[in-house]
């Protein structure tokens, strides 16, 4: 139990000293929004007859008005208080909107990530197993495919086959059918909340709303994934110990899976870390295409109309992810190989 | 020991069996009385009036509020889209106008309650009517476009008789009170929740309705989806009679490929933000309605600015005007779906009417254009930027490559600039865009409206900078002119001007292509440009 103890120990302090990150994340994104051309006053002042008193009411609404360091102690002494600031263009509190629509993303992000583990590392062991076979350039084959394609594009066509042209998928609008009431939300993730309520139906619906989305960012991200877990498979199948194992009569399921795999999964567990917050931000498209209510397009919307609060709550929470993720994985690292400690 | 592993399994199956019997033959009714409305902008406040409400806000409010007076309908060219000139009462049974033009009386409907039960009283009216001139909302500068700009003008009588009072006989404010800002809000209800600081409950009336509306709120997720219900009292539309339509769901889907998907599959109902590609191949298809009404109250222009050179020189723009390629733009950019304001002919070289926005006599015609450059002095041509706004990326882009490739031919080097809305709308407030495209609509269409607020002073929404005095004149005097003949002279001066100075060329008024199931029916081309979910029903 003092390896636990101590694991977390570590843990807590690794956290502690990510803080000064935070806080230069924090001041950077609050100054290049404002460095960034745009006045967000003069955009969301743009009804019909909305001239200059709307503009200034707006600027004084959003604390524009105010000299930069004087809106940065203000921004940071909410930040202390546990409020991100208010969007303007949900016209809700940031700190609402990412609570409802973190879910939405990480929920979809893991299912993907998960698709894409489940495909990529028999794949990736497969090829290994036979480098320069036709099994190993067909893999290599599919895994090119799914990088070339973008996500909004499989994504597409996707909803073309699936729904448009067979009929099997539902519409692609968001995590739920419209007519499906939802059920009491605890996690805030459809699919647990929904056997939690033991209403298995509207599991089932909202698993079909999530399988293309999941699948068209799956298919993105099998290649790195594949292709690690084969190079990494065949150091750990030309090593000494498999030799070894192989000549003392092993059977092939224990040379391979409990020897080999053990021993190559460390970087395919670095990069699924690493993929996973890259998605995270960047499924945007995918969140698009498929109107999902995710955290990224909120992200872009803000952007696009020079919306402070919301992309600057992003961007910390993306960052305090990050940190997490990193955590979570040098956690896995010592699961994987107790000789590794975080420190 | 049996029996207790026995009951869990036992409840859910029992739970499943009743969920599905409850569930679905509910579901299979409830779907022909529910209008699915599919729509890529989202509801991002409940009350129309909050700086930086959407346009779906605007149309929501339509169906939530209800105002004093409604504008009619009438049949365009076989479309059905409203009628400024017939104005029929709402809230209000009936209502007189004083001869002399300065007195409005309203009579209320003595059957009118808000949707918590209480009655619509003349004492809410006038709260609501204050509040819109009063508190620093957006109907501020709307009413202010109709003379309507202080609390004193409006006057309760009596509990069922409000009077409105104006300085000058203004045509424009009865349909000022039309408009979406100034809905009738349950007061009682509303001042519970105002504060010192916010006397007017601006906060509160952003997330919740207080009003006597068609449909009443029943989930409101920003950014996602608003569902309504109807409200079963409410007899504003045909008498005795509440909306077509039980439920009403607003949904946001930003991908227009899918919004068409949606709409081809039958799982959405309406929807009015097409790509014009995409409503092409599905009116070809002939499976879906598609009604597609030319916004008349709205023009997509090229616009120069007037005081910045060499655009400040009447001769350059006259020449720019005559080297767009119009019919190319037109076929790229819309696909032809729209009312070209170009290709006019003007027999005896005055306009042909005093309507704005009016067709003018342009075609391409670059030896023209080059006359022009040489009565400039520019005959070696210049170089410029051309911008438009990422928003407009998929009509503007093609649009701009069609300007940039013509005007190379007369020796003018475009530079195509593509900005991020806020950044656009920020550099046309400064006057800082020489040369760009952007489109705008008014909510009432009268032309000396359009040529005060898009023509005059040093204000935002002169986009070309154009500052002629005449012009100003002009439009100024004819905002009060009762006489409908001279106010049609005055029409007919000022699209003169418009056409000799050239401050800015405009090019079409894109259609809103409405494309819906077959089975809806009803649907009408409002002046805010979005669906009154009171308008439609099916068959």
């Amino acid at each position: 139990m003092t390896g636990l103890g101590a694991t977390m120990v570590r843990a807590g302090r690794r956290l502690l000293s990510s803080l000064p990150a935070l806080f230069g994340v924090l001041v950077f994104t609050f100054l290049l929004m404002r460095v960034l051309p745009g006045d967000p006053a003069v955009f969301f002042a743009s009804g019909p007859n909305a001239g200059k008193e709307e503009i200034e009411q707006i600027r004084k609404q959003m604390g524009l008005d105010k000299s930069v360091p004087e809106q940065l102690v203000f921004y940071l002494s909410d930040i202390g208080h546990g409020n991100l600031g208010r969007s303007m263009m949900t016209g809700q509190p940031v700190l609402k909107d990412l609570r409802e629509r973190l879910p939405a993303s990480l929920e979809l992000t893991f299912t993907a990530l998960l698709i894409a583990l489940i495909a990529a590392v028999p794949l990736g062991v497969v090829a290994a197993l036979k480098p320069g076979s036709p099994v190993d350039h067909g893999v290599r084959l599919f895994c090119a495919l799914g990088v070339c394609v973008p996500t909004f594009v499989s994504g597409l066509l996707l909803i073309y086959a699936f729904y448009y042209l067979l009929g099997l998928a539902p519409d692609p609008t968001g995590r739920i059918d419209v007519f499906t009431s939802l059920p009491p939300q605890r996690t805030g993730f459809l699919s647990v909340d929904f056997l939690l309520a033991g209403d298995v139906e509207g599991w089932w619906a909202a698993c079909k709303q999530l399988i293309l989305p999941a699948v068209s960012m799956a298919l993105f991200v099998i290649a790195p994934l594949a292709r690690i877990t084969r190079a990494s498979m065949l150091v750990s199948l030309g090593s000494d110990f498999v030799r070894t194992a192989r000549s003392v009569g092993l059977s092939w399921r224990k040379v391979v899976i409990t020897y080999a795999l053990r021993n190559a999964i460390l970087p395919v567990i670095t990069i699924a870390g690493i993929v996973f917050s890259t998605m995270l931000g960047a499924n945007v498209l995918v969140e698009k295409v498929f109107s999902w209510p995710g955290v990224a397009s909120y992200a872009l919307d803000a952007l696009l109309s020079s919306d402070y609060a919301p992309v600057q709550g992003f961007v910390l929470l993306m960052a305090s992810l990050f940190v997490l993720v990193n955590l979570v994985v040098d956690i896995c690292y010592g699961i994987a190989d107790p000789r590794v400690s975080i420190g | 020991m049996r029996l207790v592993s026995f009951r869990p399994a036992a409840c859910l199956a029992a739970t499943a069996a009743l969920l599905l019997v409850a569930n679905a033959p509910a579901q299979a009714q409830t779907r022909a009385e529910t209008l699915r409305y599919v729509t890529g902008a989202s509801v991002n406040t409940l009350d129309p009036n909050i700086p930086g409400s959407t346009r779906e806000s605007f149309a929501l409010s339509m169906s939530t509020y209800d105002r004093l007076v409604a504008f009619g309908r009438k049949e365009l060219n076989g479309k059905w889209v409203f009628d400024l000139d017939k104005i029929t009462g709402e809230l209000a049974e009936s209502y007189d106008v004083s001869p002399d033009g300065l007195k409005l009386t309203f009579r209320l409907r003595k059957d009118a309650k808000f949707q918590d039960g209480s009655p619509v009283t003349a004492d809410d009216v006038k709260w609501s009517l204050d509040r819109c001139v009063t508190a620093p909302i957006l109907g501020k500068a709307q009413l202010l476009t109709g003379s309507l700009t202080s609390a004193d003008q409006f006057k309760v009588i009596d509990p069922l008789t409000i009077e409105v009072t104006l300085p000058k006989p203004d045509k424009l404010a009865l349909p000022n009170l039309a408009t979406v800002y100034p809905m009738i809000i349950n007061s009682k209800l509303a001042k519970e929740h105002a504060t010192a600081d916010d006397p007017w409950a601006t906060a509160w009336l952003k997330e919740h309705t207080a009003g006597s509306g068609a449909y009443v709120i029943e989930t409101f997720k920003p950014g996602e989806q608003v569902i309504v219900k109807r409200n079963e009292d409410w007899n504003r539309g045909s008498p005795g009679k509440p909306a077509f339509f039980k439920r009403v769901i607003i949904q946001s889907v930003p991908e227009p490929a899918t919004r068409a998907n949606l709409v081809e599959r039958g799982d959405a109902d309406l929807v009015v933000d097409l790509q014009a590609s995409d409503v092409q191949s599905l009116e070809a298809k002939g499976k879906l309605k598609v009604i597609s009404t030319p916004q008349y109250n709205s023009i997509t222009f090229v616009s120069m600015n007037n005081q910045m050179p060499p655009f400040d020189n009447v001769n350059v723009r006259r020449a720019i005007a005559f080297a767009l390629p119009y019919d190319d733009m037109f076929k790229a950019a819309l696909f032809g779906r729209g009312a070209p304001l170009f290709g006019a002919s003007w027999p005896d070289g005055k306009p042909a009417n005093g309507i704005y926005p009016f067709q003018a006599p342009l075609k391409t015609d670059l030896d023209k254009a080059r006359e022009y450059l040489k009565a400039a002095g520019l005959p070696e041509g210049f170089s410029t930027t051309f911008s438009f706004n990422v928003g407009q990326a998929s009509t503007a882009e093609p649009m701009a490559s069609l300007v940039k490739e013509s005007l190379a031919k007369i020796g003018i080097k475009v530079d195509i600039q593509k900005l991020p809305d806020a950044q656009m709308s920020t550099q046309i407030n400064e006057k800082k865009l020489p040369f760009f495209t952007e489109g705008i609509v008014a909510w009432l269409p009268s032309t000396d409206y359009f040529y005060r607020n898009f023509y005059t002073g040093n204000q935002r929404w002169n986009y070309s900078s154009i500052n002629n005095p005449e012009l100003a004149a002009i439009a100024q005097e004819a905002r009060f002119e009762p006489d409908k003949a001279k106010y049609e002279e005055d029409g007919r001066k000022l699209n003169a001007i418009h056409f000799s100075e050239m401050p800015q060329i405009p090019l079409w008024q894109p259609n809103q292509d409405a494309v819906m199931a077959s089975s809806i029916e009803g649907y009408t081309y409002e002046f805010h440009r979005q669906v009154d979910y009171r308008d439609v029903g099916r068959k």
